[in-house]
């Protein structure tokens, strides 16, 4: 069996091409606080130096052998390039990620400013990115990611306006929801120009908890298509929540891989889609890290495997405060059952 | 008034709720009042029967966030009208609810349609919105020794801070019933944290919250 570098390992997964065994990585955060302590810093430090988000993601992928870094780990990013703020809560003693703390009311005064990649933290982000490449970029994969045009949507604009919207003001929605499509676009594509090794686009509150499926395929998906058709690189469809009902018009949108959260029944979900299609989940993060006992973990890891996906990925970001033992028992796992072939990626 | 009138009344304002008529909402509860119905009774078994059957349809998928926001609009306007003519005498106060979204969390849906339910409910609802910080809960339970706090994470990031409102609450105060809300928030976490309710889902928190209400009535009756 010849020895793949991790990187060489998740982009031939994203080509469906034949690798020694499975990754272990992820489209959405993954940083341990054993990483952050080892810093010396707290994580609310860890959002706004690039040198701190690059260099918590290197150690925790080094700690506990990871196949990917995943950066950033916040979703304000661009509402704050967009003119909105963030709050960054730098006295809370506990792990909080940093929100938007303002919303406009009406979509129509959403305005995307021409120079925004410019703006709040997106440079520092491009310099975190910009270290990554040069320290670990031939060995390790690096992935971006940036929210649907749905999710953003309800980042900047008052999500109960944009869900009522989507039934009562459809047409002013669906303009709205174009340009934060055009958005969505411009960052991936910033981020593809960077060097990401994938692009992860998480829809995230388009689930069937939230839209009806015939809402899902007329406001969600015709956007989720425009995006994964202009970009080169390999590309992964996020859901949480509900996707059951979905899972099969997640599949026509173009991205190259889906990923789904624990909620969804990937053991049915494999036999609706087939054997081509990369499906990426779907363990519930905290659940099995951060308060699972050490002895569940391989169970729940190896049922992904069973069921059907060809990587492990956890349905969310994982949450920093994880328990290392089990951290490490999750990738044991994976590198346990995943030297044989999954669904749609052969082994060498 | 006969039966099949208040019958007729009562059906009228659950379809409204139901339809997200707010217009018919408004109409039917005008219309409870000038023929002499309890105003409660119009809220509780018409608009909140609606918006149980809501609920309902939110759980069988048939209706889902949009439609739950709608109907909660319809709820409010009948409610609007029909709240100011609550006889005092007539039902027990129920008592006082300290709800709010913790610190960490913006997203306030669930939330709201808790406070609804608990407004209908005859409760006097403290919202401390969302973002809270968490020593607000503690305080504002205190100040006015409410008898309920509900709080809500959306997010699995947020819910952690939770656990430490219920211990702080339960410390100082441990009759005070405490519900939590939201999408990562299980049977287990709820037990193991030593919450008295919970609900995963804004449907099952209609459901839930009227659940909590009848025990408490329930409890106020043997007293």
């Amino acid at each position: 069996m010849s020895e793949l570098t991790p990187k060489e390992r998740v982009v031939r997964l994203f080509k469906r091409e034949p690798i020694d065994t499975m990754p272990c990585f992820s489209g959405m955060g993954m940083v341990a606080i054993q990483a952050i302590n080892e810093m010396g810093i707290r994580f609310a430090e860890v959002h706004t130096s690039a040198e701190n988000l690059a260099r918590s993601a290197m150690l925790t992928a080094e700690m506990f052998g990871f196949d990917a870094v995943v950066i950033p780990y916040d979703m304000c990013t661009v509402p704050e390039a967009l003119g909105r703020g963030v709050s960054l809560y730098d006295g809370a003693e506990d792990i909080l990620y940093p929100t938007v703390p303002t919303k406009w009311s009406d979509p129509d005064d959403v305005e995307i400013p021409e120079d925004f990649l410019n703006r709040g933290r997106m440079p520092m982000v491009d310099e975190a990115f910009e270290i990554l490449k040069s320290k670990i970029g031939d060995n390790l994969a690096i992935g971006g990611w940036v929210l649907g045009p749905f999710t953003m949507a309800g980042q900047v604009y008052e999500l109960d306006l944009l869900l009522k919207g989507v039934r009562k003001d459809r047409e002013r929605i669906e303009a709205f929801l174009s340009k934060m499509t055009d958005l969505v676009i411009k960052v991936a594509r910033h981020y593809q120009a960077i060097g990401v090794d994938y692009m992860n686009i998480r829809e995230m509150g388009s689930g069937s908890d939230l839209l009806s499926p015939k809402v899902w395929k007329t406001v969600i998906q015709p956007n989720l298509v425009r995006i994964f058709e202009t970009l080169e690189i390999p590309t992964i469809n996020h859901i949480c929540g509900s996707t059951d009902l979905i899972i099969e018009m997640m599949n026509e949108c173009g991205a190259d891989a889906l990923s789904v959260d624990q909620k969804n029944n990937v053991a049915e979900s494999r036999k609706k889609l087939g054997s081509d299609v990369l499906l990426l989940g779907n363990f519930d993060p905290y659940g099995t890290l951060v308060t699972g006992d050490v002895g569940d973990v391989e169970p729940v890891i190896k049922k992904c495997i069973d069921d059907g996906v060809d990587a492990v990925w956890p349905g969310c970001d994982l949450w920093p405060e994880m328990k290392g033992e089990n951290i490490e028992a999750y990738v044991q796992t994976v590198r346990k059952y995943g030297t044989q072939a999954s669904p749609a990626v052969g082994r060498l | 008034m006969e039966d099949a009138r208040k019958e007729e009344i009562l059906k009228n304002l659950a379809e409204a709720v139901v339809e997200f008529e707010e217009d018919t909402a408004r109409e039917w509860a005008q219309i409870a009042l000038d023929e002499g119905m309890d105003a409660f009774e119009a809220i509780m078994d018409g608009l909140a029967a609606g918006m149980e059957t809501v609920g309902d349809l939110y759980d069988r998928q048939e209706y889902f966030v949009p439609e739950l926001l709608m109907s909660a609009d319809a709820l409010y306007a009948g409610l609007d009208i029909l709240k100011p003519h609550i006889k005092q005498d007539a039902v027990k106060k129920m008592g006082q609810v300290v709800i709010g979204t913790v610190q960490g969390d913006v997203h306030d849906i669930g939330k709201n349609i808790i406070k609804l339910m608990f407004e209908v409910g005859g409760f006097d609802v403290h919202d401390l919105g969302r973002d809270v910080p968490l020593e607000k809960f503690v305080e504002e339970q205190l100040k006015t020794d409410a008898e309920i706090v509900a709080m809500s994470a959306m997010m699995t990031t947020t819910m952690v801070g939770m656990k430490k409102v219920i211990e702080m609450i339960k410390a100082k105060n441990p009759k005070v019933a405490i519900m939590l809300g939201g999408a990562p928030v299980t049977q287990d976490v709820a037990e193991l944290w030593g919450a008295d309710g919970y609900a995963e889902s804004a449907g099952n928190a209609v459901q839930e919250a009227i659940k909590m209400i009848s025990q408490l009535r329930k409890l106020q009756e043997q007293e």
